[in-house]
């Protein structure tokens, strides 16, 4: 009987391991206690050694990969006497070992597959629903605990079933590292598998990171940018002689950092760990920006002393630095608030997540011609929406309010950023 | 200047020995030895347990068998032990079985401790071996206390309270001294130092000259050991504890040693130090000092060392094997041990959970 090793919880608490080097190979014969692979985790690299003696059947892991615990690492098979089981691995050990590449689920499917209700387990809010559509719960593999029947195998089941709407499938919101049971298609299209790691496992942390623990808010408010639009017009041959290339965004950083002048406790970081919030004089703008490889987040360090045409200009190497992918890590780091302008391809607002640790985050959008009521006339403007999304433990909606007051009234008469910005 | 450390195993002759050998016969010496021998093997085969996640945890103690075993030995089966994390060998050789110190670790039905506690946190009130608390130098004060109990009785037995360097700039440890000092009941605080608390060196813990030098202000005496030395420790302690049975008072114990792997089984030293700094303290290995002395003095053959270390080597195996048979503790068991007599409410509760499980029905199922 072939003995599967799955990866244990190597400190306390911990999720995942990154395999760093394999000591034996497959085929290799090994001994009890015999080094077997080097693994990393958050807390350590360590060293596993082999709980059985016994030859190397597979390993479906290559080094790099990042292993949740649970999963099969190894599989022994031979001579070796195997350890007793713990309880939970016994009706492990009844399915046969998984081909190199699928990924196992940490809990086998009850060994019982006639279709029935009575012996599967489930709770009751996914009985419910298997009730709702008409599913019987015997034909469903679990991938919770123990075989558990999740929510999301069950809606997975019905997307199997029905061809006609496997296409349009909801897309899985899978709680993190939950085994996944792929999506069964009959359709004949294929599929995409692209391992998670890298630029985008990066951009996933700071995410989760932010996005649940801080708790987020957005206002939006309609501006009109007929005057910043104008202004930029008269300006753009000025700013060509300069070899700058003149966009609204340099007009909204200014007016930013005028505005973060009046409204000061936006601008900054909340060190939780110190139980400290640091508001700084100086303003780094970080700005999003889409590129190949996924988000970036380059930062024009001291907005406040530069001018629009500066701006415009940082703003240009920056973007081209980004795009090429020469840009430096210094200058990816410690913005104090950033813009996104995601928005500027499409949609007519968001609700960004605000860059972490920062406090806050501005969101601008597409400018275009709508029709406003000016003096009792309805006249048309170049109107857009722009959002400001802000950690609530540290700043409410009153002076979100506020700050984009000053936003609306600094856009539409940019003069005043002469005397303000 | 540094306060003098006792040894009797003099290292070189920049740190000649300051004690003579205490007088025991060949046995007795290659007892102690073969101890240290499977202290060892066994500290090596519970790391690879928590590394195969066949145990949830291991707190390593390579390099620092000579404070335990030495400190052990000295003890009598009636006095206390207030043990901290790497004083597990103690209670082996208060005669608890090893199967059930596995089982501890692995916290099934076996465990004496019903799997409650978490791993190396044993507990045996037949051996008066009192599980430690995770918190750093809660069981401080309880062995001053127990001490001042046994005073306060009349009985002829001491405590001893272990800890680490770190535990010494813990507020229990400073309230532990100060009652000793005061009540001067049988108690020994024994100290390991090995130099980190976790991640701490012990040059950023205190700016105090040593530890044991701290007991001069509590009124208390203090002894330096080195801790690598077997004969110098059991020598020490047993002294110290034989001055608190004769009513004679306290005495902390610093044992300076070194921890040369992680604290524990989730940390790795290589994150915060450079192996550089390991290096002197391999060459002062407890198991060779104590095996140079034993081939010097006693004729100590290659021979006896690879029997210590087979005999050690199948009676962990067996063991293991032993304490991995058990099951998981009985369901019941969660509602044991709280109330003398169980009130109705909670019979109710455990009455439907055993219900439950006789039925068949798993974990994370409603019954409905």
């Amino acid at each position: 009987m072939a003995f599967e090793f799955k990866l244990p919880d190597l400190g306390e608490g911990v999720a995942e391991g990154e395999i760093v080097e394999w000591k034996v190979a497959e085929g290799d014969t090994v001994t009890e206690d015999q080094p077997l692979v080097e693994v990393m985790t958050d807390k350590a690299t360590v060293e596993i050694p082999s709980p059985r003696a016994g030859t190397v059947e597979s390993i479906p892991h290559e080094p790099g990969a990042i292993v949740p615990v649970g999963e099969v690492i190894i599989v022994i098979s031979g001579d070796g006497e195997a350890p007793a089981a713990a309880p939970t691995t016994e009706a492990a050990k009844e399915t046969p070992a998984p081909a190199a590449k699928t990924p196992a689920p940490v809990a086998a499917a009850p060994a019982d597959t006639t279709p029935s209700n009575d012996k599967v387990i489930a709770t009751p809010a996914t009985r419910k629903l298997a009730r709702e559509l008409g599913v019987d719960l015997g034909h469903i593999t679990g991938t919770g605990p123990r075989g558990r029947i999740t929510k999301e195998d069950v809606r997975g089941h019905v997307g199997a079933q029905d061809t006609t709407t496997t296409a349009s499938a909801p897309a899985k919101s899978a709680p993190v590292a939950a085994p996944v049971t792929p999506i069964t298609t009959s359709g004949g299209g294929g599929e995409t598998r692209t391992a998670y790691r890298g630029i985008r496992r990066k951009i996933g942390d700071a995410m989760i990171g932010s996005a649940f623990t801080k708790p987020h808010f957005t206002l939006v408010e309609e501006i009109d940018m007929t005057e910043v639009y104008n202004l930029r017009k008269s300006a753009k041959p000025a700013a060509e002689a300069q070899g700058v290339k003149l966009t609204f965004l340099p007009f909204i950083m200014k007016s930013l950092v005028a505005a973060l002048k009046q409204h000061p406790t936006i601008n900054g970081i909340f060190d939780e760990a110190n139980s400290e919030i640091i508001n700084y004089e100086d303003v780094h703008i970080g700005f999003a920006l889409d590129t190949e490889g996924g988000l970036l987040v380059p930062v024009i360090t001291n907005a406040n002393r530069r001018s629009i045409f500066g701006l415009a200009g940082e703003l240009g190497r920056l973007s081209a630095a980004g795009r090429e992918g020469s840009i430096s890590r210094e200058e990816l780091n410690g913005s104090t608030i950033t813009i996104t302008s995601a928005g500027s391809i499409g949609g007519l607002f968001a609700t960004p997540i605000i860059n972490y640790p920062e406090l806050g985050i501005l969101g601008v959008y597409k400018i275009e011609d709508r029709p406003v009521v000016r003096d009792g006339e309805i006249v048309v403007r170049k109107m857009t929406y722009m959002s400001i999304t802000l950690d609530h433990r540290i700043v409410d909606g009153g002076e979100a309010a506020r700050f984009m007051n000053t936003m609306r009234r600094l856009l539409e008469s940019p003069t005043t950023l002469l005397l303000e910005g | 200047m540094s306060s003098t450390i006792q040894r009797c195993l003099a290292i070189g002759t920049d740190h000649p020995a300051t004690m003579a050998v205490p007088e025991l016969d060949r046995a007795t010496h290659m007892e102690l030895f073969k101890q240290m021998v499977f202290c060892r093997v066994l500290d090596g085969k519970l790391l690879g347990l928590q590394r195969q996640g066949r145990i949830g945890f291991h707190g390593p103690g390579a390099g620092q068998e000579a404070a335990g075993i030495g400190s052990g030995f000295a003890l009598q089966s009636d006095d206390w032990v207030y043990p901290a994390l790497r004083e597990g060998t103690v209670l082996l050789m208060r005669g608890f079985p090893l199967e059930k110190y596995i089982a501890q670790m692995i916290g099934n039905g076996a465990d004496v401790q019903k799997g409650r506690q978490m791993p190396v946190h044993f507990s045996s009130l037949e051996h008066r071996y009192v599980s430690l608390s995770s918190v750093i130098g809660t069981q401080l004060p309880q062995a001053v206390g127990t001490a001042m109990a046994a005073k306060l009785r009349g009985q002829k037995i001491a405590c001893v309270g272990y800890m680490g360097d770190g535990a010494s700039s813990s507020s229990d440890f400073h309230s532990a001294m100060t009652m000793a000092g005061k009540q001067k009941p049988p108690v020994v605080i024994f100290c390991q130092n090995n130099g980190w608390a976790i991640s701490v060196p012990f040059s950023a813990q205190t700016k105090s000259d040593g530890i044991a030098v701290k007991a001069k202000s509590y009124g208390v005496d203090g002894v330096r050991v080195d801790g690598n030395d077997v004969l110098a420790v059991y020598q020490v302690t047993k002294q110290a504890l034989e001055k608190a049975r004769a009513g004679d008072g306290p005495t902390l114990i610093e044992a300076v040693t070194y921890r040369r792997g992680g604290h524990s089984s989730s940390d790795d030293p290589d994150r915060y130090r450079d192996k550089s700094q390991t290096a002197p303290w391999l060459l002062v290995d407890p198991l060779d000092r104590q095996r140079d002395f034993l081939q010097a003095t006693f004729g100590l053959t290659a021979e006896e060392e690879k029997d210590m270390e087979t005999s050690a080597k199948s009676q962990i195996d067996r063991a293991v094997k032993l304490a991995e048979a058990a099951d998981p503790p009985e369901p019941k068991t969660a509602f044991e041990d709280v109330y003398a007599v169980m009130p109705e409410e909670l019979e109710r509760q455990m009455k439907a959970r055993l219900r439950d499980s006789t039925a068949g029905i798993a974990e994370g199922e409603f019954p409905l």
